[in-house]
């Protein structure tokens, strides 16, 4: 497979969380990275933001920044969920709506979240990150 | 030669040292070299050895369909599930009564539904549940409900006492037909007034099936002593294996029972027109049943039966009071249940600021298997006010030493990140 070339910012991160010695360091890197993120406030959380098909009560809202490039606001009643939002939207950061569209979620992967990361976790997070690209495309429409 | 009670030896006292033993499973590390400290026992219990041999000699030497046929290995099959279930009915006090395999308790629930209520209840019967039921003891009577036009009373339980209000109940149960009813709560642990109840629901003149699930790791039930009319249990949560329980059945209940799936092991004859049934407890077993299932109950029954009950069930409410006692020096922790004798072996519990979710992933990154989410009683959480709760339960193979690991981490996680 070839390798992947992530954002600048993103790539520290992974590079960050797989340097991490444990999953137990890796949920705590995870737990402060959740306040890194340009928080949704609990007044905006509707049913069109709800993230569904996650064990949390998650939201995301798709945003653009002036210059027309993508930007993701978002929140989760778990921390450990409101981390991977961050660490998502951090990613997604800047970029046009087509690179939204096509960009991978296999950064999960990479930084070693995904073992410790249970299946409904993770289908949670697959979920997020669906539901961040078809809010992104509707942006475009 | 065939089984008798007398196989089974003078039960002692439980030595969690011994019973561990037994258990390979409790040896795993987990995750990052971490060494697994199970306490997800209400979700289901870790099989000996012994019911792992019996399934696996089963499988290797026995194999074969039950009933019917005229081969050696057919007989063999045929004695070994037939012997499970004896040795169940022993174990529950149910010799003189009726005891259906099924998948497990949810479909034990299902049958109870189709079989004996769809049968005789109709428009306008009443059914009394609890708020205290798990959803397998409340979506079949919804259904039944909404096809018979039944009405559905519910037994609401106090927030503080976390015990049935049996004023209320004594109300709902007349003239009602039918009390579900769960024996010991699987978010509580609460051991609801059994005897009460069985005693209100005959004055009324009703029947009473008990989900038994969580009551029978601890507890043999009686069935008979107790005088209940069906009663639903799960093998997997008392050492068993996965994809087989049961419904006792008195003997009268099961006379009004109507057969629920048709085909395989439930018919006497079958012609194009129409067809007879089995007039035993095979009525209700359609298909071929859960041989390989049924003998690794028997087998996990076989090893329970060294130990004396009673003292499992101290050993267990001991861990579970402990945890209490240790959860409570947590500032922020809020606790469900009251964990007094009869009780199981459950500790429900939430952080005021730390999400059920987080909690158990940094516990599960240190070792520690716990239960997270609504378990399944979703009514009773709302009563809360709470979407889930964390919660550890306990069962003979846990020791007073894992309670520490696990208060201590708990602490530490909260101290951190609360």
């Amino acid at each position: 497979m070839a390798t992947i070339e992530w954002p600048e910012e993103l790539l520290e991160i992974i590079d960050d969380f797989a340097a991490a010695f444990d999953s137990s360091e890796r949920y705590e890197m995870l737990f402060e990275l959740a306040d890194d993120v340009d928080e949704l406030p609990l007044s905006e959380w509707t049913s069109s933001t709800k993230v569904h098909g996650c064990q949390s009560e998650a939201h995301v809202l798709a945003c653009l920044n002036v210059d027309g490039s993508f930007h993701l606001k978002g929140a989760a009643d778990s921390k450990l969920v409101q981390g991977l939002i961050s660490i998502t939207a951090t990613a997604l950061e800047g970029l046009s709506l087509t690179e939204v569209a096509i960009f991978p979620p296999t950064y999960v992967e990479e930084m070693g979240l995904k073992d410790a990361l249970s299946p409904s976790r993770a289908n949670g997070f697959l979920n997020m990150f669906k539901k961040v690209q078809h809010e992104a495309a509707l942006l475009g429409d | 030669m065939a089984w008798s009670i007398d196989d089974w030896p003078a039960p002692i006292a439980l030595s969690v040292e011994e019973a561990r033993k037994d258990f390979p499973i409790l040896q795993r590390i987990v995750g990052d070299g971490k060494k697994l400290i199970y306490l997800d026992n209400a979700a289901t219990t870790q099989k000996p050895q012994q019911v792992i041999d019996a399934m696996s000699d089963y499988y290797c030497n026995t194999n074969s369909n039950v009933h019917r046929a005229a081969h050696t290995l057919a007989s063999e099959a045929t004695i070994a599930y037939e012997e499970s279930r004896l040795k169940l009915k022993h174990w529950f006090g149910a010799t003189q009564s009726r005891l259906v395999f099924t998948s497990g308790t949810t479909e034990a629930i299902n049958l109870a539904a189709h079989s004996w209520a769809r049968t005789n209840l109709v428009k306008g019967d009443a059914i009394v549940l609890t708020e205290m039921e798990h959803h397998a003891d409340i979506v079949p009577w919804q259904m039944l409900a909404k096809e018979k036009g039944v009405e559905l009373r519910w037994t609401p339980f106090d927030l503080e006492t976390f015990e049935l209000d049996m004023e209320a109940f004594a109300i709902a149960v007349k003239g009602a037909k039918l009390v579900a009813c769960v024996h010991t709560s699987n978010v509580l642990g609460v051991r609801n007034p059994i005897e009460e109840i069985i005693r209100l629901t005959h004055e009324a003149g009703a029947k009473l099936i008990l989900d038994a699930a969580q009551a029978a790791p601890h507890d043999r039930l009686n069935f008979e002593g107790l005088g209940v009319d069906m009663l639903a249990i799960s093998a997997h949560k008392m050492g068993g294996p996965t994809g087989i329980g049961a419904l006792l059945i008195n003997e009268s209940t099961f006379q009004q029972m109507e057969p629920f799936m048709g085909g395989g092991d439930m018919i006497r004859e079958v012609y194009l027109d129409y067809s007879t049934y089995q007039e035993n407890e095979h009525m209700l077993e359609a298909g071929t049943p859960k041989i390989a299932e049924a003998i690794g109950w028997g087998a996990a029954i076989d090893w329970m039966a060294q130990w004396d009950i009673e003292s499992v069930h101290q050993h267990g409410l001991y861990l579970a009071q402990k945890t209490v006692a240790g959860l409570r020096k947590i500032s922020g922790m809020r606790i469900f249940g009251r964990h007094a004798k009869g009780d199981g072996a459950v500790v429900s519990f939430l952080h005021d600021t730390l999400h059920a979710n987080d909690l158990a992933a940094f516990l599960d990154a240190r070792g520690f298997a716990i239960r997270t989410g609504h378990h399944c009683a979703q009514p009773l959480l709302r009563k809360f006010n709470i979407a889930a709760t964390n919660r550890v339960s306990y069962w003979l193979y846990n020791t007073e030493h894992e309670v520490d690991e696990f208060i201590a981490a708990t602490t530490e996680v909260c101290k951190k990140f609360a």
